[in-house]
């Protein structure tokens, strides 16, 4: 059967195209290790919070928790921040935690004013980059994942999106299934 | 015409794939290495260094307003006898930014140029003289932020002998006579 070089040439291009789209979609995309971190038991760790105490994330297992990585280096971090404020009170009573993990190089004074400031009354923990890495690299800031009662992750959010965005994941979290926290 | 068609494609493929590497190991802000500037020794010179920051991202200035941003900043490391006298940083932009429209922020943006005074010390021997350094800054774009980030800089300064009329030290100048 003879070739016709057009038709050639058109599939040639049309899988370029496909490849180089491919390859674009993917790199729009987070480069982390985690791509698959959807649906998977939310890494664990254990950090030190601004008033000294130390939490794990385990500790609001049966919650809903929004665990946002921040910095106070982050203008797009503020704008977020007083709404989870608004948010953590709105949904306490249904079984929200936020909590925060600060990667920053700043103190803990520091940070701890930065958080008064805002008027934070959620727990702030100091990241580590090795907590970053468990959830599969936080390569810019604001990272938000959600996290289901039994301690999955349901979503991760990078940049700062909207309010009815957050709130929408919120509901999602708290609609999940896991026993009522007692804390 | 089989080869034409896997030449098309391998090449569209690796246009894609150097664009990629090139988009994730590229830092938001670049340094264009300035050509060899002369310099007079015991003279103050000024070295303009070139820096492009890619689209759609924004840095802090030197002076950023809110007392929590990072600000840009060059530190140099001069070799000895060469004297850093002074950094002068380009005018900042007051911008808004979708994430806050109603703060200004001071930024820099596209290309901006800072100014090193150099100035070499009557002692230094005539030759090539290369300063290191880097710029601190964080970059963001419109809806996140990323970590702080150390770019090296590094420019070569020819130190020649003083200028004609300069006599800082007259007792040892060859020319003291005149």
């Amino acid at each position: 059967m003879k070739r016709d070089p057009i038709v050639l040439l058109v599939v040639a291009v049309v899988i370029s195209l496909m490849l180089v789209f491919g390859i674009q979609k993917t790199r729009h995309r987070p480069q982390h290790s985690g791509e698959k971190l959807e649906g998977q038991p939310a890494p664990d760790f254990s950090l030190s919070a601004l008033d000294g105490k130390t939490l794990k994330l385990s500790d609001f297992h049966g919650k809903a928790v929004l665990l946002n990585f921040w910095a106070t280096w982050c203008e797009p971090c503020k704008v977020e921040m007083p709404w989870f404020v608004d948010l953590q009170a709105k949904y306490r009573p249904q079984g929200l935690q936020v909590l925060g993990v600060a990667m920053d190089d700043a103190s803990p004074k520091e940070i701890s004013e930065f958080a008064k400031k805002m008027g934070v009354n959620y727990p702030i923990v100091i990241g580590k980059e090795a907590v970053g890495d468990e959830y599969g690299g936080i390569p810019y800031l604001p990272s938000t994942f959600y996290i289901s009662r039994d301690g999955k992750v349901l979503e991760r959010r990078f940049g700062l999106v909207s309010r009815s965005e957050i709130e929408a994941d919120i509901q999602k979290a708290l609609a999940t299934p896991g026993q009522v926290a007692q804390k | 015409m089989w080869r034409t068609a896997l030449l098309v494609s391998m090449l569209a493929l690796g246009l894609a794939a150097a664009d990629d590497l090139g988009l994730n190991r590229r830092s938001a802000v670049t340094f264009q290495a300035p050509e060899l500037s002369s310099v007079h020794r015991g003279t103050a010179s000024t070295v303009p260094l070139q820096f492009r920051i890619a689209s759609g991202f924004h840095i802090n200035s030197n002076q950023p307003k809110q007392e929590y941003l990072k600000k840009t900043e060059l530190k140099l490391d001069p070799p000895t006898d060469i004297v850093i006298e002074k950094i002068t940083y380009p005018e900042a932009q007051e911008l808004s930014f979708a994430f806050a429209p109603e703060e200004k922020l001071s930024v820099y943006s596209g290309n901006f140029s800072i100014q090193v005074t150099v100035r070499p010390l009557q002692s230094v021997l005539p030759a090539n003289y290369a300063v290191h350094g880097r710029l601190n800054y964080q970059a963001c774009d419109k809806a996140a932020c990323y970590p702080p980030k150390q770019l090296p800089v590094s420019f070569e300064v020819k130190v020649v002998k003083s200028a004609p009329g300069i006599k800082r030290n007259p007792a040892q100048s060859p020319h003291a006579h005149s």
